[in-house]
């Protein structure tokens, strides 16, 4: 029969397609391609919840820093086949074309997030949402297909006077990225400051809540397993050394003027109040602002970002002689009761260093007290051409040594970025700059603060520090503590005393010297504050730019001190003009808590004053 | 022959209605699934599942009043079917609604009820009933034109309804002619014509220059012949072919360029997967091959699958139900459907084969025949090996009008096998 093999036909051919299928399946089911990790991933998307970062209190208690809720537009950037760019542009007053720019910069953004996280698919469109669009963009969401609002922490200070110590955030850039991938693009963190050091600290920890998410991103419930979730975690409450109060005080008296405040708690090595001027309003680099407020900080000439108290150096001029003193003490080459004489300046062959008119001859105490500059000439020739040393260069690097046991010439440690080490000038340096042959008179301005020598605010408010403790010093830093966090090297390092090689009976011959500054005849007499035993010492640094700096540094009381003090105003020429005034008002604030000041005249010229 | 008064009274086949009933239920365990939430506390009935089991309690109805019928009734009104089943498919060119391009339902209080389903038993029906006629042999040219016209005026029809899928379902009977004498050749030449006009617009579409079509074949004529060097009478059949096929070539390509309209020949173009539509035909068939994959050797597990219930794959209830099953049921899970539809689709085929009518013949192989074509393009589309054609799985997708037209096509040729003599 002609059809035998026709039937054949029809059961093979079925077979056939069966075999040829069956092998197909083969390779999708049990091929090496894991298909199934790529369909989980297709439906679940990792939503980030952002933790708010840690509140910042003062020493008080009082909250200086904290977080508030913006809202974010975020974006699925690879469904949007179509932008509704007429839409959005009503919404964010955007044109089209920045829109479409937004969206390409999406792109870049979650194509980086991917790398970090697989199933993150969305990212930040347009962040900050205004009160207007957020609430315009509510009512229009189900129109925005791939669209949805985030919601995110941003920073908020209760006082805009501590700009520089607490730092600013901004979005993660591409260095921290590669480097660390907690991070996403569009992630703040801590960009300077308390905010930048504490950053691991203050972030917390972001969570995760995964859902199902079918193709048109509808959420379809949360996964249920708790590998896939976990909560975000608030970054602990911190606790500053500032006193917002005294901080606050000492912006205003700053304010109009060049310079830089650091007051630090001798004991405990907490700073109590860091002020720069000028400076910026810490709470216009947030939100939408922030990208264009930096720019403008960033080329205002005035340079409002830059941060004195750490970076800037300064000769610290006068207030040098203390340490000078201290040294020649502890060398042996002086004694609390040494006099030398001032002819209203030291000449030495062709050198001359001047000196004001002032009675004499001075010993120690006086010589602190007025601030003879020819006695510290003295001092200092004895200490470095001192016979016990084979020559001058080894009699200065014992000076250089014990310098150095003062915290000078490196960075002291503070919690903040990018502190200078100030310099301190070695042998080499000398060598370099003045030739191999040189003296004691060829670096005598080294005496008074002049010269190579050069130190930030804060190492001579440390160094009140170190007068006030009588010879040692707690690295100054800005934070007390944060919750949950303890024995941490930092804290560890926060709690040590460094020793300087000097002895301390012989800081009570300096602080005797320094406690007569701010009483008739000294160089302060008329800033002090009745009742309140300042031990002080004035500077003036020499500023071949334009007028000398102010320079001031003070302890208080005398014994058990509770507050140590350095000012710096750029300009201010004498010591005595403007640094004085300013840093003991500030002490008086400190010491006499809630209480109108004795000296509301001098209050009144330092808060109306400006330099230009 | 035609009579049926004296009907035996053997059951109806035990095995087939035995794989259609585990079938059936394989189909209506997807639909739930693949229509239902991911995260559900407590099991409910998605609403297409609902509908599903309305559908089914419909089917049963059909099982029901076609075991409880006299054939020769089906006999006779088998032109009548034929030609309401015309009407309908006509007229739901005129006034259906549309549904995903396709003018080819009617809407019917929220159901939907698409005519070109039921005319696939119709066709069956009256070309069976047309060869049967005592008399009437597949020879000759009215007989052959009566029947070709038979298939190809519903294919035609359905064609103006925009489901170009659901029209090509209807060449499945040229196999069923083969059964009834058309003789291979021309089966393989059409297949053969069918390849190359795919080839040429395919090239066309894609800028591929005609002479690598000449080369191609050449080429391959030119190693058959080499490998018949022995048998010298075979070379000039294959270069008339190799030639007549360049001619074709050549042909159908200035043809389609310029006989068909621009709608038409992009309906072409994205049955063969070139043109992408809205929807992205590449990106449907990556998740469908990954819903599949996802499946493994055990499946993922009944309501698990997210590539199938998340709307990643598209169709998930209908033209890619076979997606849920593998990604559910992994590979143990395809291979045993695929066991079970392949095991239904021969005993279909050895009882066609049993019948002693050449109208039950006819019946059981247009009915293995559109099976047949269902399976291999539905499956085929869902595994990437052939373009995305939306038909259903018979069966097995969600649906009224397939599963009812499916139920009578079935069970009209299994009571046809009951009482045949
Ligand atoms: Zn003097």
């Amino acid at each position: 029969m002609e059809n035998s093999g026709k039937r054949i036909v029809f059961k093979s051919l079925i077979v056939v397609i069966f075999v040829l299928y069956w092998i197909r399946l083969i390779n999708l089911q049990l091929g090496e391609k894991d298909y199934e990790s790529i369909a989980i991933n297709n439906a679940l998307n990792k939503i980030t919840l952002y933790p708010s970062r840690s509140n910042l209190f003062d020493r008080h208690g009082k909250l200086i820093v904290y977080n508030t809720h913006i809202y974010d537009l975020s974006v699925f950037p690879f469904e949007i086949k179509e932008l509704d760019t007429a839409l959005l542009s009503k919404i964010l007053e955007l044109p089209g074309a920045d829109l479409l720019h937004l969206l390409e910069d999406a792109k870049v953004k979650a194509v980086r997030r991917q790398k970090n996280n697989a199933n993150n698919k969305s990212t930040t469109f347009y962040s900050n949402l205004s009160a207007r669009q957020f609430a315009f963009l509510r009512e229009n969401m189900f129109r925005l297909k791939g669209f949805f609002i985030e919601s995110r922490t941003d920073r908020q200070f209760a006082s805009k006077s501590a700009p520089h110590a607490l730092g600013y955030l901004g979005e993660a850039n591409e260095t921290l990225l590669e480097s660390d991938e907690y991070y996403q693009p569009g992630d703040l963190v801590g960009i300077t400051g308390l905010e930048r050091f504490y950053e691991k600290e203050f972030r917390g920890i972001k969570g995760i809540k995964t859902v199902w998410q079918n193709r048109k991103y509808e959420q379809k419930g949360e996964v249920k397993d708790s590998q896939f979730n976990y909560p975000s975690v608030a970054g602990p409450d911190a606790t500053s050394t500032l006193d917002i109060e005294v901080q606050n005080y000492a912006r205003q008296l700053l304010e109009g003027k060049k310079g830089s405040i650091v007051a630090i708690e001798p004991r405990t090595g907490e700073i109590i109040a860091f002020v720069n001027y000028p400076d910026y309003d810490p709470n216009t680099l947030v939100g939408r602002s922030r990208a264009n407020t930096f720019k403008s900080l960033l080329t205002d000439p005035v340079k409002p970002l830059y941060n004195r108290a750490v970076k800037g150096v300064y000769p610290p001029g006068s207030t040098f002689k203390t340490v000078m003193a201290a040294i020649a003490l502890q060398e042996g080459v002086l004694e609390p009761e040494t006099t030398h004489g001032c002819g209203g300046g030291y000449r030495l062959g062709n050198i001359r260093v001047g000196c004001h008119p002032h009675g004499g001859p001075l010993d120690v105490r006086g010589s602190l007290q007025i601030s003879c500059n020819s006695y510290y000439c003295q001092v200092f020739r004895d200490v470095i051409d001192n016979p016990k040393y084979a020559n001058v260069k080894e009699g200065y690097a014992v000076l250089e040594r014990h310098l150095r046991s003062f915290g000078l010439g490196s960075p002291l440690g503070i919690d903040l970025m990018g502190e200078s080490r100030g310099n301190i000038p070695s042998v080499n340096q000398l060598n370099k700059r003045h030739g191999k042959s040189w003296k004691s008179s060829t670096v005598i301005s080294l005496s008074i603060g002049q010269g190579e020598i050069l130190l930030t605010p804060l190492q001579i408010a440390n160094l009140a520090a170190i007068m006030a403790n009588r010879g040692w010093y707690i690295t100054p830093h800005l934070i007390r503590t944060i919750d949950g966090i303890t024995d941490t090297a930092w804290q560890r390092k926060f709690k040590f005393k460094h020793y300087t090689s000097v002895n301390p009976m012989h800081f009570e011959t300096v602080i005797e010297g320094m406690a007569g500054v701010t009483l008739p005849g000294g160089t302060a007499n008329g800033t002090g504050i009745p009742g309140l035993e300042i031990c002080a010492k004035t500077g003036t640094a020499q500023n071949p730019h334009g007028k000398d700096h102010s320079v001031y540094m003070a302890f208080a009381p005398k014994e058990n001190p509770q507050i140590a003090i350095a000012v710096i105003v750029e300009n201010g020429g004498y010591g005595a003009t403007y640094a004085a005034p300013i840093a003991n008002l500030l002490i008086e604030k400190y010491l006499n808590p809630g209480k109108e000041t004795q000296k509301p005249d001098m209050e009144k010229r330092m808060l109306e004053s400006k330099i230009q | 022959m035609n009579s049926y008064n004296n009907q035996r009274q053997e059951s109806v086949d035990f095995l087939s209605v035995f794989l259609f009933i585990i079938l059936i239920v394989l189909g209506f365990m997807a639909i739930s699934s693949s229509t239902s939430d991911i995260n559900w506390d407590h099991f409910q009935l998605s609403a297409l599942a609902t509908k599903q089991i309305f559908f089914l309690a419909g089917a049963f109805v059909i099982v029901l009043t076609i075991l409880f019928s006299n054939v020769a009734v089906i006999d006779y009104f088998a032109y009548g079917f034929y030609g309401i089943a015309l009407l309908l498919n006509i007229l739901v060119v005129i006034i259906g609604h549309e549904v995903k391009g396709a003018k080819s339902w009617f809407g019917i209080g929220g159901f939907g009820l698409q005519p070109s389903e039921f005319a696939k038993v119709a066709t069956a029906l009256a070309l069976a009933k047309f060869l049967g006629t005592y008399g009437v042999r597949f020879k000759g040219w009215k007989n052959i034109g009566i029947s070709l016209a038979i298939f190809l005026i519903p294919l035609v029809v359905i064609l103006m309804q925009d489901d170009t899928g659901s029209a090509l379902v209807f060449l499945s009977f040229f196999l069923v002619l083969y059964r009834e004498g058309l003789p291979g050749w021309v089966l393989l030449s059409a297949l053969w014509m069918g390849l190359l006009s795919g080839f040429r617009v395919i090239g066309d579409f894609q800028g591929v220059s005609i002479y690598y079509g000449y080369g191609f074949l050449f080429g391959i004529a030119s190693i058959v012949i080499l490998f018949f060097r022995k048998n010298k009478a075979v070379i000039p059949l294959i270069i008339t072919i190799a030639i007549a096929s360049a001619a074709f070539y050549t042909v159908v390509g200035s043809a389609y360029h310029t006989i068909l309209q621009r709608h038409q020949k992009s309906r072409i173009e994205s049955v063969l997967g070139l043109k992408e539509d809205a929807q992205g035909i590449d990106f449907h068939v990556k998740q469908s091959k990954i819903a599949i994959g996802a499946g493994k050797l055990w499946g993922r597990g009944f309501m698990k699958g997210t590539q199938t219930k998340m709307g990643f794959v598209p169709e998930q209830h209908t033209d890619f139900i076979f997606d849920t099953l593998a990604e559910e049921w992994g590979f143990i899970g395809t291979t045993l459907f695929f066991i079970l539809y392949v095991a239904f689709l021969l005993r279909l085929a050895t009882l066609s084969e049993r019948q002693t009518t050449i109208f039950g013949r006819v019946l059981g192989y247009s009915l293995v025949c559109i099976l047949f074509f269902h399976f291999t393009i539905n499956i085929g589309m869902t595994i990437g090996l052939m373009p995305v054609i939306g038909i259903p799985l018979p069966y097995i997708s969600y649906g009224g009008s397939s599963l009812w037209a499916f139920t009578l096509f079935l069970f009209i040729f299994l009571r046809v096998d009951q009482v045949r003599k």
